[in-house]
């Protein structure tokens, strides 16, 4: 732990394990993972392809089940929740950044971002100002109007990470969220996941094999063959030393990592 | 190694195919049954000369007519497959495979649907063919004496053909896409955001609002004008004319409001904040915008062919109806036979245009004749199917009417004129004046004017009344009674006058009405299908000799013999030619229809199963076909939509919510094309009863009620599967974990 008042663990995730398959075709996707994210941490989560760390969002997420193990967010044990409880969960303390932003075709930027207030029934006059101010934050003030098909594909993630935030959830899942941006579009959204994360104190966890976007995190976890293989801390370094450090972990992991990371 | 491929392809997409698939079937289902109607009829005992040939060629055109729209069907469901499976036909090629086999492979998929299609359709056609015989049966009035299972080898011909036909067609079609696709667009594109086409929503509100005014115009011209059936010679094309302008205002006006629904939804909804920004509302608005608009033709095109099928179906069953309540009423006697008398009118028509030569034999009556004693002649040597070997020796022999006849009479029926006159002096439109109504719709510009009502002895209708066992009406010199069997808004009319008081007048008499009421029970002159008695002013036999009026006709309506058999009686009279009537070398008149009860029975009740069958299958084929083409056009929205409620559930959406929202969706889809078609009916409906009055009360009920009952558990069975489906294509989407 870098500085005390961080130190309240957010995520607690403790011998998780994911089996697909069944009958001597078993595939093991995570094995015995544990690890502990605090509020206000911005976690990156590194491996290749096949590694298991998407599979470990999903399961983090409550969109996919665990296989044993348990996952408390904000202390409560998602592995054991009923499916209408899940949602509600979802709803409440998770926000989703996908790799595609994801944003529904026929509904305004505006609309998009209140989507997670209205299925939560946030009275009319109080969505407004939420939507107005989480645009304000990302820069976005100005396409709240267009479909997305009218905006860039950063817009649309900005927009998506707008929908993510708006709820003011306990976490924000993000996965591979600069894979389809342009290296300009990527540096924007990272920089405002950095933003948000430094200034409103908001817990991010990124998934990415990109060591770029690894390198705007505080902590970096390596995933290989569904185990955690090691972790990096940034500490005091500015990013591009942080960024070297990853690379050096990166090549480390193995030969054939440097096509998949 | 391809088949496989295909079968396989066939097993995977099953979901995507079962849509092709039931529409396919059932399609064959309903063309192979209706097909076999010609063998239902026979099973059901229904011989009557010529309803076999009548009903053949009209169900002929009709097969045609179904196949259009199947054909329409099938075309539309293998474009919903095509647009499901071009990727995977991209992948093929992108993979190396060559187009001719990815066609193939196509193809043989097809096959393998259609085959499956058409053994499940006959199989089911068959089954529903036999429950359609008892339907017959019943429609017909008839009892199956002998119910056999059966399988008609015509209609599977027909119906094999008929796929055959649409098989390569809709193979050329694939075959096309195929080859004219682009790989770059089989393959691509699927995750890009798509674009929506947004109307400026004022526009839209413009649009639906002239669409709202065109429709109700309509209906205001429709329900003012009416049918253009009714309008004279003269003003004929004049409505008709009218009547084209109000059938395009509405067509116009269906469409538009439809184009314009989306936007007007959207704004009337952004209006209402705290419903718009609540649940999933918005997005459900959105959705329908989105749709609405590339389907609001077609949304256009269902309402209408509701309208059609609800008011075919409808309209169909309940003249149907009318026609067998009324029969014991159009048809008091056992048979009844008419003598028309010539008028001035008539000879002078001879004289000066058609046959001057023959006038010269043609004479006015002066008085009437007796038919009683003036009906005979001989049996007719005719082609009387099947009976003519057997009663040869009857032929020539000498008929006389008095041979059957028990209880008779004779009603005469003079024009309100003197004899050589040509001015009526009862006439409709100056009874509406007296009393201040409007002209009856179903008098309409009719020449009812010109002929006016007809004159009748009291002692002639008493004894009419007396024999079908009704008190007789005593009607004084200075008294009028009117009389009528149409029933509706004439005999309404015709109450109205005599119990307001109103007088008229005759010959220079003025009599004052008899009674308060028009007995349209007793009021027939003569057996008919649909009434033979448009009014009929019944007054004193004295006043009426002396009024010495232009007789128009006289119908003898005659109840056979006690314990005499009604069939074998009709036999012996049935083929009579009746000797003709002179007056000194000179006719007065021509013999008139001759017409038994039982025919007339016979008749209706066919009559009735016609109209009844065609109206249900032109229905039925109508409501099936906007069914299934809703149900496959939600199917695709749903599956085009289906990452929409991927992320809805990722972002914290419980399927409840989910549920109400393509619940809503597919309501708006399925509901507001039937209600607009439902509105247009009852307009239409509303002014097809006041016309069809003339024949008597029109009510819609009993069949009509369970048709229409059918019809809606076919739509709203269509309706429940869609939606069944639809939850689960978009459970399926949500399961689908977005992969590493």
């Amino acid at each position: 732990m870098q500085t005390t008042h961080m130190a309240t663990p957010v995520l607690e995730v403790a011998h998780l394990e994911k089996v697909y398959g069944a009958l001597g075709n078993v595939t093991r996707a995570l094995n015995d993972v544990s690890f502990t994210v605090n509020r206000g941490e911005f976690v990156g989560i590194m491996g290749a392809s096949g590694s298991g760390k998407s599979t470990l969002l999903n399961c983090v997420s409550t969109i996919d089940s665990a296989t044993s193990g348990t996952i408390r967010i904000n202390g409560q044990d998602v592995t054991r929740m009923k499916q209408a409880k899940l949602s509600q969960f979802r709803r409440e303390e998770l926000g989703f950044i996908f790799q595609d932003s994801n944003l529904l075709d026929t509904l305004t930027a505006r609309e998009n971002i209140a989507l997670p207030l209205t299925i939560a029934r946030t009275n009319s006059a109080e969505i407004s100002t939420r939507v107005q101010d989480v645009a304000a934050r990302l820069s976005i003030s100005q396409v709240l109007g267009k479909y997305p098909y009218q905006m860039s594909g950063g817009q649309q993630q900005r927009v998506a990470a707008a929908r993510a935030l708006v709820t003011d959830p306990t976490m924000i899942m993000a996965d591979e969220p600069t894979g389809a941006l342009d290296s300009k579009s990527a540096r924007l959204l990272l920089e405002s996941l950095e933003a948000l994360n430094r200034r409103l104190r908001a817990t991010v966890l990124m998934v990415t094999h990109d060591s770029f976007a690894a390198s705007y995190t505080s902590r970096v976890l390596f995933i290989r063959d569904g185990k955690i293989f090691t972790e990096l801390r940034r500490g005091d370094t500015d990013r591009r030393e942080f960024f070297d450090r990853i690379m050096e972990v990166v090549a480390m992991m193995g030969g054939e990592g440097s096509d998949a990371l | 190694m391809l088949c496989k491929l295909a079968w396989g392809n066939v097993r995977r997409a099953g979901r995507d195919y079962l849509v092709y698939l039931l529409t396919l079937t059932l399609g064959v289902t309903v063309f192979y049954a209706f097909n076999t109607i010609s063998m239902q009829v026979d099973i059901a005992g229904i011989d009557e000369e010529g309803l076999a040939q009548v009903m053949g060629s009209m169900l002929g055109d009709l097969t045609y007519f179904l196949a259009g729209v199947m054909a329409f069907l099938m075309v539309y469901a293998n474009n919903f497959i095509m647009k499901r499976r071009k990727k995977e036909f991209g992948l093929y090629q992108v993979l190396g495979m060559g187009r001719g086999r990815v066609a193939t492979i196509m193809a043989l998929e097809t096959v393998i649907v259609s085959v499956v299609a058409f053994v499940a359709g006959i199989v089911l056609g068959v089954g529903l063919s036999q429950l359609m015989t008892f339907f017959t049966a019943s429609l017909f009035k008839t009892q199956i004496a002998n119910f056999h299972f059966f399988f008609s080898v015509h209609a599977f011909n027909l119906t094999l053909a008929c796929m055959l036909v649409m098989f390569v067609l809709t193979l050329l079609l694939n075959l096309r896409a195929v080859r004219r696709t682009k790989l770059i667009e089989l393959m691509g594109a699927e995750r890009r955001n798509e674009s929506i086409k947004t109307r400026n929503p004022w526009i839209a509100i413009a649009i639906f609002a002239v669409g709202v005014v065109l429709v109700g115009v309509a209906y205001y011209r429709l329900l003012r004008d009416g049918f253009p059936l009714t309008a004279t010679d003269s003003k004929l094309q004049e409505a008709m004319n009218q009547f084209g302008i109000t059938t395009a205002m509405v067509t116009v006006g269906t469409f538009a409001l439809f184009w314009g629904l989306s936007g007007m939804l959207i704004k009337l909804l952004q209006s209402l904040r705290g419903v718009y920004w609540r649940g999933l509302n918005m997005f459900t608005v959105r959705q329908l915008a989105a749709k609405v608009n590339t389907v609001c033709f077609s949304m256009g095109v269902i309402a209408m062919l509701l309208f059609l099928a609800i008011t075919s179906v409808t309209c169909g069953m309940s003249i149907a109806n009318v026609m067998n309540e009324n029969l014991e009423r159009y048809n008091p006697v056992d048979v009844s036979q008419t003598y028309v008398y010539y008028t001035p009118d008539t000879l002078d028509f001879y004289k000066e245009s058609f046959n001057p030569s023959e006038a010269d034999r043609m004479v006015l009556a002066d008085s009437t004749v007796d038919l009683y004693s003036a009906w005979h002649g001989d049996t007719w040597h005719g082609d009387r199917k099947g009976k003519s070997a057997d009663n040869n020796d009857e032929i020539g022999k000498k008929v006389n009417i008095a041979d059957v006849a028990g209880e008779h009479v004779q009603i005469d029926s003079y024009l309100s004129y003197p004899l050589g006159g040509s001015n009526p002096s009862v006439i409709p439109s100056e009874m509406c004046k007296t009393m201040g109504e409007k002209l009856p719709k179903a008098f309409g510009g009719s020449n009812a004017d010109a002929m006016g009502l007809f004159v009748t002895p009291a002692s002639q209708y008493n004894k009419l009344r007396q024999m079908m066992g009704e008190e007789p009406v005593h009607i004084g010199r200075d008294q009028y009674l009117l009389t009528c069997d149409m029933g509706g808004e004439l005999v309404d009319l015709y109450t109205k006058y005599m119990a307001g008081g109103h007088a008229l007048t005759l010959g220079g008499h003025t009599l004052k009405p008899a009674a308060d009421k028009s007995d349209e029970d007793t009021a027939a002159i003569a057996n008919s299908a649909m009434g033979s008695n448009p009014g009929t002013v019944v007054v004193a036999d004295e006043l009426l000799s002396q009024l010495n009026l232009q007789p128009y006709s006289s119908s003898l309506l005659v109840n056979y013999k006690q314990g005499m058999d009604t069939t074998e009686a009709d036999e012996s009279i049935k083929y009579t030619v009746l000797d003709n009537l002179l007056v000194d070398g000179k006719e007065s008149g021509s013999w008139g229809t001759f017409i038994t009860r039982s025919e007339m029975y016979t008749q209706a009740a066919q009559m009735n199963g016609l109209i009844s069958y065609l109206a249900i299958y032109i229905g039925f084929v109508l409501v099936v076909a906007c069914a299934a083409i809703l149900s496959i056009q939600q199917l695709s929205n749903v599956a085009d939509g289906s990452r929409s409620y991927r992320v809805l559930a990722q972002i914290g959406c419980d399927d409840r919510q989910i549920r109400h929202s393509v619940m809503a969706q597919q309501a708006v889809f399925f509901l507001f094309p039937l209600a607009l078609g439902l509105a247009h009916s009852f307009v239409a409906l509303k002014v097809i009863i006041e016309l069809v009055s003339i024949f008597g009360n029109m009510s819609i009920g009993g069949t009509v009620g369970l048709t229409c009952a059918i019809f809606l558990a076919a739509y709203g069975g269509y309706f429940l599967v869609t939606y069944l489906m639809s939850t689960g294509m978009v459970q399926a989407a949500i399961a689908t974990r977005y992969s590493e």
